[in-house]
């Protein structure tokens, strides 16, 4: 599968590696205008990525639109019974997936600033986890999109990278067969 | 101010762990049993709810907030029927009213076709739900603004006093988010499971309870349902909850409907004096 054409190439090298972590048919992250009433795809990868960058959508229209405004992950199974879904968005890219995730990617003042949008990703179960998973993820690529930090103020990489380990280890901590500190098991272990 | 993150891990891996609570024998029945959450006033503070939608069966009132440059706060407040845009408040009143069919919903929409002044929407849609002496809220959306973080505080506080009790869905994004992050607030998160009234308490806060919100079916805008995850969907069944509490016995205060729930979890054993 190809990065779309025309895109960041280091948000591109990003959206490559969610789809692969998800093992998903495709990655894309749409950004919100000035204004605050579209989200723009600005870079994809895997199926349909060269047709969606570069389409704008409002805000308030399919399920990345939907994430942006409640700042809420999501996952959504059988998205074409969803009368919400942009499917003629989908349908311009030659592929309509039958599942999303999508998470809200923030500024370092709070802000929705985008959407990052897995497309029909190979795990058995839309869970928590998995939201949590990319609700991570959508956060370190807002943090590329955004930039540096003022000198005065600690570093959000920073806060991030701990919350990202934090992530990784009570996922390895959690293993099967392996009881961590609060004695809980891993999803791997369900 | 605490950087841990509002995950919910906790409900979605495996056995949770016991906590210990208030010797209340057979509270479940004491706060659920037989009630249809009627006489109580829900406001679903979201997107708008579609009061036409079956799920729904229709709501009793609303307001919906514009951002307006020229208005003295920057928004206006506009009192009566709105529509619901993209079906995120239409699946939340759906939860509510298969729990608590006799409930009063209120739409108080604070999403619109634009992304700015969100943390100013939703601070004004929680006042609104405490002046007009809401018995519970629900906010299946969140603000992770800094400077929203006292304001979204200070009116969370007037709720907990006033007896608004605020239903909060957590959020899976890394640091702290607003208002579910307060300890006045009803924090919730997903938790697998086919019990519309499964309830755990996370031992390890700030996520306080985790309710049923993996692969829900739920109401959506056109009339339609879908089947989704996330925390958006965990908050609602909470709010059912309280509203079948408060239906039962109205004096119950915030503070004790916290205990209640705590009560009432899954997960609650008696403490070991008891």
């Amino acid at each position: 599968m190809a990065i779309a054409t025309g895109q960041d190439p280091a948000l591109g090298r990003s959206v490559e590696a969610v789809r692969r972590l998800f093992a998903a048919a495709a990655c894309s992250v749409a950004l919100v205008d000035e204004e605050g009433e579209t989200l723009r795809f600005v870079a994809s990868d895997g199926a349909g990525a060269d047709a969606i960058v570069g389409v704008t959508i409002p805000v308030s229209r399919g399920i990345a639109g939907w994430a942006a405004m409640s700042g809420q992950p999501i996952a959504v199974r059988d998205v074409q019974t969803d009368a919400r879904f942009a499917r003629d968005v989908a349908e311009s890219t030659n592929y309509v997936p039958s599942s999303i995730l999508a998470a809200p990617m923030m500024t370092t003042e709070g802000e929705v600033m985008g959407v990052t949008s897995v497309l029909d990703p190979s795990v058995e179960e839309a869970s928590d986890w998995t939201l949590q998973v990319l609700g991570t993820l959508a956060s370190q690529m807002a943090l590329l999109l955004a930039g540096g930090h003022g000198p005065s103020t600690p570093s959000p990489a920073e806060a991030l990278g701990r919350d990202v380990l934090r992530v990784v280890e009570a996922w390895q901590s959690g293993q099967p067969g392996h009881v961590g500190p609060s004695g809980t098991r891993s999803p791997g272990a369900r | 101010m605490s950087i841990e993150p509002a995950w919910s891990g906790a409900f979605d891996r495996g056995a949770i762990h016991e906590v210990a609570a208030l010797p209340f024998a057979g509270v479940r029945e004491w706060a659920f049993g037989g009630s249809t959450g009627a006489g109580v006033r829900v406001a679903v503070i979201d997107s708008g709810v579609d009061a036409e939608h079956p799920r729904v069966g229709g709501v009793v009132g609303g307001v919906a907030f514009h951002l307006d440059a020229e208005a003295e706060y920057g928004y206006v407040e506009d009192e009566g029927p709105h529509g619901d845009l993209v079906g995120h408040g239409t699946a939340c009143a759906g939860i509510i009213r298969s729990i608590a069919p006799e409930a009063e919903i209120y739409s108080v929409r604070v999403l619109g076709a634009n992304l700015k002044g969100r943390g100013a929407l939703l601070h004004a849609g929680v006042e609104w739900s405490v002046e007009h002496d809401m018995h519970v809220a629900n906010l299946s959306l969140s603000s992770k603004a800094e400077a929203m973080f006292g304001p979204l505080h200070e009116v969370a506080d007037q709720a907990y006093f006033s007896g608004t009790v605020l239903v909060c869905a957590a959020n899976n994004l890394p640091g702290p988010t607003y208002p579910s992050q307060y300890a006045s607030v009803i924090s919730v998160a997903s938790r697998a499971g086919s019990d519309e009234l499964a309830l755990a308490y996370n031992p390890h806060p700030p996520v306080e309870f985790g309710a049923r919100g993996i692969d829900v079916d739920v109401a959506w805008a056109g009339h339609g349902s879908i089947t989704a995850t996330g925390n958006s969907f965990a908050a609602p069944h909470v709010t059912a909850m309280v509203a079948l509490m408060r239906s039962k016995h109205p004096w119950l205060t915030p503070l004790q409907v916290k205990a209640v729930l705590h009560a009432a979890s899954d997960n609650s054993v008696p403490g070991p004096d008891s």
